[in-house]
């Protein structure tokens, strides 16, 4: 790589220093608003320096169960993760392996349940939910943010897949291991990767949907980002609280972002196949 | 150890047939090898040995079980990859663990035979590496631990050398060949090479376009190849092959009349288009005038220390002739040749067959 000029290099920090700015402006508001007492929060120019109040995360945690709230949305969104996971590394395995001349097709169907906007089916989904009586609860949103995430998991973890060769799964076969055995033991850890990719795809899509959330959960099921919005009614605005629980709402999916780098960066190095 | 049987053996892919009918018998404890150019149908036949490739039609057999519908994983076999096939993301210790696996044995077997086929192979040091942490032959040493660990009845080998340097090859081939002494068991092995096969195999078995040409010790198939195609295929250099005619007891060709030698004389017909089959180590320098003398050209020599390889021409036929380094001829002289008559070989110029017994 070329080294840069002083010039150069000026430019760049700028451009860094742009993009930063524009990417962390929103959650500086949201981290200061949420422990800026309420009367200076929409003050001209904004109050850089204040004593900071916990009274917003108080009253979240006082007022409404967000606890639970926060429960509901990790049990919706670690289970639609593993479930996608599951079965889209199992769909992914099967189409990559198995050689038929309409294998791609079958592969361009599942890709297509993503093509259709979800708010379409929320109607049909209010209605299937509240016959089988699975409205408002949290396995009604596993199933349908799955229905958004397994065809994902299935495109990705089919082009790690590929990518692990097959010498490696009969070399596991010729050694005594059946099909599921080679599966979890060679092939799936050298897709671990994809995985990563994928869980990470996976969670933030299911942490942070609304539309189906608010649609089809209440008070049992209902989701922090759902019940972010709840202090958001026609008498009054709660900012604080709005912010608050959306500061609180950042912190799983970085958590969770940051646990599979470790996978993401690990970069499994091939020196099985020549 | 088990033995092998492929009783009419056939692999299809859709329409097209790549191996034909093979009947085999491998012995209990015998070193076979399954020679042949590039897409002649060894390695798929080691595969269908191995279960990894299905048996279109026929019957394969090991240790006396017919096992055409048996998973790999119950054949009680072993296999050895051209490229190895190492789990990368398992240390070495870990790769012969997983082979073991399925066996069950508790913790202390585990432990000894790893421990004692890391010795045998030269492993122990390399334990807890990674393949990516390997050379080439270090890999493929492992490759072969992984397979031995797990004594099996049968083991396969697909082209194992081919991906080693030469004096790395020339070792390994060594190893194996010590290996099969002390290991007691069935090996098939899959190779291009005719110097691997002539050196390791107890029986050879060369095959071409999806048939078996020829099935025999090392000294059979060289000795007495059944057709052209074996003749030229096994022997290095290969052997000189020139096309002649049967004519008044002669075998007459361009620039080249030999008599027909006597114990084949009733084996050829007047008229008959033969190939006439002569190896480099039996055309011998012999001095202007001597009987059956032919007038060549050397064109280029190859010193080798105790031999040279002579590229001579007679008449229109390109030849080698390996004589005593010593007595090597300047390159462009003119000198004379004589084929040894008892070592002629005659091959039907239609068929390839040989009409030697």
């Amino acid at each position: 790589m070329n080294k840069l000029g002083t010039r150069q290099t000026i430019l760049v920090y700028l451009l860094l220093a742009i993009v930063l700015i524009v990417f962390l402006t929103p959650i500086y508001i949201i981290a200061s608003s949420s422990v800026k007492p309420t009367p200076i929060m929409f003050q001209k120019p904004p109050a850089l320096l204040f004593s900071p109040t916990w009274d917003h995360y108080i009253a979240l945690f006082s007022d409404r169960p967000f606890a639970k709230f926060i429960g509901n949305s990790l049990i919706v969104a670690l289970g639609s993760t593993a479930f996608s996971l599951t079965f889209g590394s199992l769909a992914a395995y099967a189409i990559s392996r198995i050689k038929h001349r309409r294998m791609g097709d079958v592969a361009f169907w599942i890709l297509s349940m993503r093509m259709f906007p979800p708010i379409a089916v929320v109607v049909p989904y209010y209605i299937i939910f509240k016959t089988v009586g699975l409205l408002d609860t949290p396995l009604a949103l596993i199933i349908i943010y799955s229905t958004v995430n397994i065809p994902l998991t299935t495109w990705l973890m089919k082009g790690f897949f590929d990518e692990v060769p097959t010498a490696l799964e009969e070399a596991a076969a010729v050694d005594g291991h059946g099909l599921l055995s080679s599966f979890w033991h060679v092939t799936l850890p050298l897709a671990a990767p994809g995985l990563a990719v994928s869980a990470v795809f996976c969670f933030i899509f299911s942490w942070n949907e609304f539309i189906f959330a608010l649609m089809l959960t209440g008070s049992n099921a209902q989701t922090a980002t759902v019940a972010v919005m709840s202090f958001w009614s026609s008498d009054a605005v709660q900012w604080g609280r709005i912010m608050a629980g959306s500061f609180i709402i950042l912190i799983p999916g970085v958590i969770f972002v940051l646990t599979c780098q470790r996978w993401l960066v690990r970069g499994l190095t091939l020196g099985s196949v020549k | 150890m088990s033995s092998i049987q492929l009783r009419n053996v056939t692999k299809r892919y859709g329409q097209t047939e790549v191996v034909h009918e093979i009947d085999l018998d491998i012995a209990e404890r015998e070193f076979v090898v399954l020679l042949g150019p590039s897409g002649c149908g060894k390695t798929t036949t080691l595969r269908m040995v191995a279960g990894l490739e299905d048996v279109s039609d026929g019957e394969l057999s090991i240790g006396g079980r017919v096992v055409n519908d048996v998973a790999p994983k119950d054949r009680g076999v072993a296999m050895v990859f051209q490229n190895y096939a190492l789990y990368p993301h398992m240390s070495v210790r870990q790769n012969m663990e997983f082979a073991l696996r399925p066996l069950k044995l508790d913790k202390s077997e585990v432990n000894r035979r790893i421990t004692d086929t890391a010795d045998i192979l030269g492993l122990g040091d390399l334990l807890e590496r990674r393949p990516a942490q390997l050379s080439g032959g270090q890999r493929q040493r492992v490759a072969m631990g992984r397979a031995m660990v797990r004594t099996p009845g049968v083991f396969l080998f697909d082209e194992p050398l081919s991906n080693l340097d030469a004096k790395l090859r020339t070792q390994v081939r060594w190893e194996i060949a010590k290996l099969h002494k002390r290991l007691d068991s069935t090996i098939l092995y899959v190779t291009h090479d005719q110097v691997e096969a002539m050196t390791l195999a107890d029986r050879i078995v060369i095959m071409r376009d999806g048939y078996i040409e020829q099935t025999g010790t090392p000294e059979e198939v060289y000795a007495h190849p059944r057709n052209a195609f074996v003749a030229t295929f096994i022997g290095s250099p290969a052997m000189n092959m020139v096309p002649a005619t049967v004519r008044e007891g002669q075998l007459a060709g361009d620039h080249v009349n030999l008599p027909v030698p006597g114990r084949l004389a009733d084996r050829v017909a007047e008229g008959q288009r033969v190939t006439i089959g002569i190896r480099p180590p039996d055309v011998s320098l012999v001095d202007e005038g001597t009987a059956g003398a032919l007038a060549a050209t050397v064109e280029v020599t190859e010193y080798l220390g105790n031999e040279a390889l002579l590229d001579i021409r007679i008449g229109s036929h390109e030849m080698i002739a390996e004589v005593p380094a010593s007595r090597r001829p300047a390159e462009d002289s003119r000198v004379f040749v004589r084929f040894n008559s008892d070592a002629i070989r005659i091959f039907d110029a239609e068929t390839g067959e040989s009409v030697n017994a």
